[in-house]
């Protein structure tokens, strides 16, 4: 039972994150009858995009993360080897996509072009996202601060 | 082959390596030096080493204005102000509420609810009024189409979700909860305003378009990190797999055992108050 209500919990809090998106589908079917302003290859090819870049430069972060675990069990070489492999294939996969053809090239000319311009994409991205956590943990925050302090008799009293 | 043009070309190559791509290393490079060590020279050094990154990262639309990157230098120089102050001014009412320890004055709090709310009529008015940050005359920036739709949605479903877990999770947190749904529900108007109301420089269509790109483009974000944290796992478990059993010692003796219930007798019981 306790279990069944952990997982409602969960599921309301997945739907209330996807909930602004939602509803804007919602008011666009409402108001203009259909689904407009995507373009399903533009948003594949962001999609993509955005992917094999998240991969790289995370694969890259977690391999320095290894040196510190290396640190504490006698640095061993194998997981490292075997992390870096894993971001080379990253690197690899990407310049391999990209070249494939206009299936993963925006408004660039070259595959070096694009993986540059993937990165700065991504720093950006990154940069919104950093900033839209802050806002919104910091605001709940000042919400919970703003209350009336808590006594330990009002919890006893319950 | 033109020899004149590829010497060029390398040259402007070289100058955004050196002027754009060295200081952005030099940020998370000097984070990290700062972190790293409780060495007050070496934190000082770190921050210094990650401002001079941010500064010359803001500085190259003039230093490398021909590597189109340097777009996002410029997008930072406009935006750093109105993020500042909006953070900021989220940290002042956070600190001059009820908190423990580094509570600061009760006229902070006014401030702070001053400088969150310039802040954001400041990044309202780059979509709105004439702040727009331009390359050049009328061509927008075009990482603010990133920006913009990407903070609005995810500020909008963060605040939404914020607020169901104060109310599912949280004990008699009403009131902070209902404050979290008009943040997501002022973030979510606004995104509406931009779908329909039409900026000097920004149309609706444009922002309804890049909006979807945001999507596509957290969506992307979320699975490849996803990826390579899987395949990070799979890498620790692999190794640790391949690793012999540690050394495992013979259980306790009889005479141990009763050595040690000896000891746990001696030491239970006592005496009524």
């Amino acid at each position: 039972m306790k279990q069944t209500g952990l997982a409602v919990t969960w599921r309301l809090i997945v739907l209330a994150f996807l909930l602004p998106p939602l509803l804007i589908i919602a008011l666009d079917i409402t108001i203009f009858g259909s689904f407009k302003g995507i373009d399903s290859a533009e948003s594949f090819t962001r999609f993509a995009n955005a992917t094999l870049t998240a991969y790289t430069l995370c694969s890259l972060f977690l391999l320095g993360n290894l040196f510190f675990y290396g640190e504490s069990r006698n640095r061993p070489l194998a997981p490292l080897v075997g992390m870096f492999f894993a971001t080379v294939l990253g690197v690899l996969a990407t310049v391999f996509l990209i070249g494939q053809g206009s299936m993963l090239l925006e408004d660039n000319g070259s595959v070096q072009a694009q993986a540059i311009y993937n990165i700065v994409h991504m720093f950006v991205s990154s940069g919104a996202i950093f900033v839209a956590v802050c806002v919104a943990l910091g605001v709940t925050f000042s919400a919970i601060t703003s209350q009336k302090p808590r006594s330990d008799f009002d919890l006893e009293e319950e | 082959m033109n020899i004149q043009a590829l010497v060029k070309s390398m040259d402007e190559v070289f100058k955004a390596f050196l002027l754009f791509w060295i200081p952005v290393a030099m940020v998370p490079l000097g984070l990290w030096y700062s972190m790293s060590s409780s060495n007050k020279s070496t934190t000082t050094n770190g921050r210094f080493l990650a401002f001079l990154g941010l500064i010359l990262i803001c500085a190259s639309p003039w230093t490398v204005p021909s590597s189109p990157s340097s777009a996002a230098g410029h997008l930072l120089g406009a935006i750093i102000g109105p993020c500042m102050l909006v953070l900021l001014g989220i940290y002042l009412i956070s600190f001059s509420g009820n908190v423990p320890v580094g509570k600061l004055p009760r006229s902070d709090r006014k401030l702070g609810v001053f400088m969150a709310g310039s802040g954001f009529v400041w990044l309202a008015g780059m979509h709105w009024w004439v702040l727009t940050p331009q390359l050049a005359p009328d061509e927008v920036n075009p990482y603010w189409f990133v920006f913009w739709p990407t903070f609005l949605l995810l500020t909008s479903c963060l605040a939404s979700c914020s607020a169901v877990t104060l109310l599912t999770i949280g004990d008699r947190r009403r009131a902070e909860s209902n404050a979290m749904f008009l943040v997501s529900a002022v973030s979510l108007i606004v995104l509406l305003l931009g779908l329909n109301v039409d900026g000097p420089l920004v149309t609706g269509e444009q922002f309804r378009h890049h909006l979807w790109l945001a999507v596509a483009d957290m969506a992307g974000i979320v699975v490849g990190s996803l990826l390579s944290i899987l395949v990070f796992a799979l890498v620790i478990y692999s190794y640790e797999r391949s690793l012999p059993p540690p050394k495992t010692i013979s259980p306790p003796s009889d005479s141990e055992l009763d050595q040690v219930s000896a000891l746990i007798e001696s030491h239970l019981g006592g005496e009524e108050e």
